[in-house]
């Protein structure tokens, strides 16, 4: 008799949210590969994937089939359990963040407002830090449980860098906070269309926060854990067929959904730009435009960081530390003491 | 029973439960990993309170960083069954019992407890708004006393964690910098 | 509050000391400076004049008792720098680092002196701990060092979790932080359960028995400076915030915990002096010194008269002297075993006068501080209607003396080749002040206790 308290349509519409941002997730992250597989063939001239259906175009396709249809292979000295676990908390992790990003206006249908927003908590830029920092998770019991010491030497290099770049990340989304005052994604997104973009405002803290999620996608320039001529494969060297897959995969959804947390962050979310776009009204189309609005701000930004990885080396490890710890801390530190001091001048 | 209590009771037991493996687990990996799920149970209980961001913080501060840093410490120091000390059964007994008598007391106590002091989804001082009011206007000088604190802290960090200069190291490392700079040049 | 904010803000001074001055002597002079600051700003308030105005909602108040004892304090903590702040030197390379923390601990001791809340105790008492972990760990390629400051963090920790926990229930019970509940009829069990473990945890912080058993290893195994620090100052603050917790969140409902402090105080007196006895070194001897002492000092707690306050203050001020004294000697002393004192009377016999009078002080032998400390304790307990524990306290009061008296002994009687090194002459002149200073309260208790009234 519960059930019949439930409001139906709230959960379905829920449910079809879900289940559409999740795909499109990773759909985008498998194209992610593709695009990747192209970029790099750009910056290094040559082709790329192409044999695979018109431009390659099916080549995430067979990648995943073929993933899919490999053997796997439990070590037998490893941690069963959490072994298997691993790769699992890699890929819920990295689809938990979309649940409160605000994928687009809030739509009319019949006569329902319908927002395009799985969940609009008070703290939903906290749970995406949260969500984040549960990430490591995933890299740190596959490391560990796969009683390999490159794995663990991996695991444990992730480990630490992201706890290292996270706080130089909070203390940049700080400043934000600041200016919008509230922690509702959907609040800082509105305050951005009123605005004008974060971006304008907090260009040293976007900066921070850029370097910080390279960091935290463990992209290269940061892809220390899976640093293959130092430490073999990294932390995922035991992994075979589509564990290693989910590994993969979520590297790539991480890197969309960083690639969307900063749009929506610092590029005003689905907001386009000198257009005003609220005088439409609540049209299904103007959700849709502000979804396709936010896609191309997420791919910019995925382009960079594929351009990053293909043109920048590796750091070492203690010029990692050095730059988390002793530049980037220092300067998101400073980034906020300036903006409250602001702040603080233009509301006297 | 409302959802509410439903949650709840599954929350508790999921605590309880997670909180006597980490006790119970001879892996100390698994320990760490069955704490952290004991801080999810937790933060569950502070969203049925509807204190969401102290839910949040719970877990971003223990679940995420400081249980990372215990998972780290504990897998470079490779703990297992083999290396753990045994202590001897009867001292087992012993803090089986003592820490069962205190169980027993605290039950036998709190059993008689006057008044059901919870309540459940209503009230709203753990949402963000009126936690930064509190701690900002009625409390504002034990959070500024913690400051000390967390000084104290961070001095203490460097004291114990920094490393001891050693002068022929150093000067032979001025060294080695001296000859990359000419190199470089 | 001056001496609160002079305090953290001298402990901020002195770590950024650290890159600003690189001469120690400097750096050592800096510290002497702002420490007599902190006291004549503490002066200051006591003759009520205080230079900032926080309205700190109740949580904490400045009365005369926290304020003197925030002075007997910071005074001891001067005597401290005085004699032993070369031997600070000694410990590492974070000479400057190791004066902040100090200077913490002492912002920690005014607000575990001063709080009206539970929530400041709790800080207070965290503010004295997490700096003393790191102290008593400071002499890093020491295994003792390292093996005492885990034992300490892990036990303390353990302890202030139940603090914790046991603030919390008080918290369910009454609704407040602030203390100086009014309870009903029947007392609520919650708050009984609260109470008690407060109880254990501040028994722990003091090193009460049966919670004493972290208190030799620590107290042997820090740098024999900082352990001159913490089982002096730091545990009589530790009493001051037990005191004043019993005094005022639990006054009302004394009949339920007075017969356990009694028990606590008695089986701490026992243990404390009966061990004490058959240790062979002096630093480990002067540990399970300060666990008896902490005896006499709980006796205070059992009876909470005005005379047990007065007392404590007194006791504070005679056992920090004291055992800092000792403690400056024996840093210097090249083998802390009692052998190593053989003979000390001959090589130096001005020394040797100035460690009689301060272990008759703490043996409670007349004509020093030590004797009227003891005797407000007792005095207090007796007119608390406990005749019998009175009587236990003075017969192992009496048992003390022999160990104490074996110093005496071996430096005096035994010939032996006692080495001491470093003492300079202003190194003695201190001391020689020092024990003037407990004969001089032994005397003239009413300079101090005096300062509780006018």
């Amino acid at each position: 008799m519960y059930l019949l308290q439930i409001d139906w349509w709230i959960f379905f519409e829920k449910l079809i949210l879900v289940a559409v941002i999740v795909t499109t997730a990773l759909v985008v992250a498998m194209y992610s590969t593709y695009a990747e597989r192209k970029i790099a063939a750009f910056l290094q001239d040559r082709r790329g994937p192409n044999r695979a259906g018109p431009f390659g175009l099916l080549q995430p396709m067979a990648d995943g089939l073929k993933l899919f249809m490999k053997e796997e292979i439990i070590p037998m000295t490893s941690s069963k359990f959490l072994f298997v676990l691993g790769p699992m908390l890699a890929m819920i992790t990295a689809c938990m963040t979309s649940a409160v990003i605000p994928w687009g206006s809030t739509i009319d249908i019949k006569g329902h407002q319908v927002p395009l927003q799985i969940s609009d908590i008070n703290i939903g830029i906290l749970y995406i830090f949260g969500v984040v920092s549960l990430g490591v998770y995933g890299i740190m019991i596959g490391g560990w449980a796969s009683n390999n010491k490159f794995s663990l030497l991996a695991a444990v290099r992730g480990a630490s860098q992201m706890i290292s770049y996270e706080l130089a990340m909070g203390l940049s989304l700080l400043a934000v906070l600041m200016l919008v005052g509230d922690l509702r994604m959907s609040s800082i997104v509105n305050h951005q269309i009123a605005n004008g973009w974060n971006v304008l405002y907090q260009p040293l803290g976007f900066l921070i926060f850029f370097i910080c999620a390279l960091a935290e996608c463990n992209r290269t320039p940061f892809d220390l854990p899976e640093a293959e001529n130092e430490l073999n494969f990294g932390y995922h060297q035991e992994y075979s067929s589509m564990k290693l897959g989910f590994y993969l995969f979520a590297e790539y959804i991480n890197m969309f959904i960083s690639a969307v947390v900063m749009s929506t962050l610092f590029f005003g979310g689905y907001d386009i730009p000198f257009v005003n776009e609220a005088a439409w009204g609540n049209h299904w189309w103007v959700g849709l435009i502000g979804f396709v609005v936010l896609m191309t701000k997420a791919a910019l930004f995925i382009f960079l960081f594929m351009w990053i990885r293909w043109t920048i080396p590796r750091f070492r490890y203690d010029q990692l530390m050095n730059l988390g710890w002793k530049k980037l801390l220092p300067l998101a530190l400073v980034n906020m003491l300036i903006t409250a001091v602001v702040i603080l001048l233009l509301h006297k | 029973m409302g959802i509410t209590q439903i949650l709840f009771w599954i929350l508790a037991i999921t605590a309880i439960f997670s909180a006597l493996m980490v006790v119970i687990s001879k892996n100390p990996v698994y320990s760490v990993l069955w704490l952290i799920v004991t801080f999810f149970t937790i933060s569950g209980h502070y969203i049925l309170l509807n204190a969401q961001f102290l839910a949040v913080v719970n877990i971003i501060v223990y679940a995420g960083a400081i249980m990372v840093l215990f998972l780290f410490v504990i897998m470079l120091m490779n703990l297992n069954k083999e290396t753990e000390p045994q202590k001897s059964k009867w001292l087992k007994l012993a803090g089986a019992v003592a820490g069962g008598c205190l169980l027993l007391v605290l039950v036998a106590g709190l059993r008689h407890t006057e008044k059901q002091m919870t309540e459940m989804v209503t009230g709203d001082i753990g949402l963000i708004q009126n936690l930064g009011k509190v701690l900002f206007k009625d409390y504002v000088v034990p959070f500024e006393i913690s400051s000390i604190l967390f000084l104290s802290a961070m001095v203490g960090a460097v004291v114990l964690g920094k490393k001891e200069p050693r002068i022929p190291v150093e000067t032979e490392m001025r060294k080695v910098e001296e000859t990359q700079q000419a190199i470089n040049i | 509050m001056n001496a609160l904010i002079f305090s953290a803000v001298s402990g901020v001074i002195m770590m950024f000391s650290s890159f600003l001055l690189n001469n120690k002597n400097s750096v050592r002079v800096l510290a002497h400076v702002l420490l007599l600051a902190t006291i004549i700003a503490n002066i200051f308030e006591l003759r009520g004049i205080s230079f900032f105005h926080i309205d700190t909602r109740g949580m904490l108040e400045f009365d005369r008792f926290a304020l003197l004892f925030t002075l007997v304090a910071n005074v001891c903590t001067f005597a401290f720098f005085l004699l032993s702040s070369r031997d600070l030197e000694k410990i590492g390379n974070h000479y400057s680092d190791y004066f902040s923390l100090l200077f913490f601990i002492l912002a920690g001791i005014v607000v575990s002196s001063s709080f009206k809340s539970l929530l400041m105790l709790f800080l207070g008492i965290e503010i004295l701990s997490i700096p003393l972990y790191i102290l008593t760990g400071s002499d890093k390629r020491n295994l003792k060092s390292n093996e005492a400051s885990l034992k300490y963090f892990l036990m303390g920790s353990f302890s202030t979790g139940l603090m914790l926990m046991g603030i919390a229930l008080i918290y369910g019970a009454t609704g407040t932080f602030q203390t100086g509940i009014t309870v009903a009829e029947k007392v609520p069990v919650l708050l009984i359960t609260g109470m008690m473990l407060l109880l254990f945890s501040m028994s722990f912080k003091v090193s009460a028995a049966p919670f004493h058993f972290w208190t030799p290893d620590v107290y042997d195994g820090a740098p024999t400076v900082v352990t001159s620090f913490m089982a002096t100052v730091v545990k009589a603050a530790g009493f001051i915030a037990f005191m004043r917790l019993f005094a005022e969140e639990f006054g009302s409902i004394r009949p339920e915990w007075k017969l356990l402090v009694g028990i606590v105080a008695a089986v701490t007196l026992f243990i404390g002096n009966i061990t004490a006895v058959f240790q062979q070194s002096v630093k480990r001897m002067l540990a399970y010194s300060s666990i008896s002492q902490a005896g006499f000092m709980m006796l205070a707690i059992y009876s909470l008269s005005n005379d047990a306050k007065e007392g404590l203050i007194l006791y504070a001020a005679a056992y920090s002297l004291a055992t800092i004294g000792i403690f400056a000697v024996l840093v210097r002393m090249k083998d802390y075993t009692f052998e190593g004192f053989n003979g000390f009377a001959k090589q130096q016999p001005f020394l040797a006068g100035i460690l009689v009078v301060f272990l008759l002080s703490l043996a409670g032998i007349p004509l020093t501080a030590g004797f009227l400390s003891k005797f407000y304790m007792l005095k207090a307990t007796i007119d608390g209607g406990s005749l019998a524990l009175a009587i236990f306290a003075v017969l192992m009061a009496a048992v003390s003396v022999y160990y104490y008296f074996r110093l005496i002994q071996s430096m005096y009687f035994k010939t032996g080749n006692a080495t001491i090194s470093g003492t300079t002459t202003g190194f003695k002149y201190t001391l020689a002040a020092l024990a003037g200073i407990t004969i001089l309260l032994g005397i003239f208790p009413n300079l101090l206790t005096n300062w509780l009234y006018f």
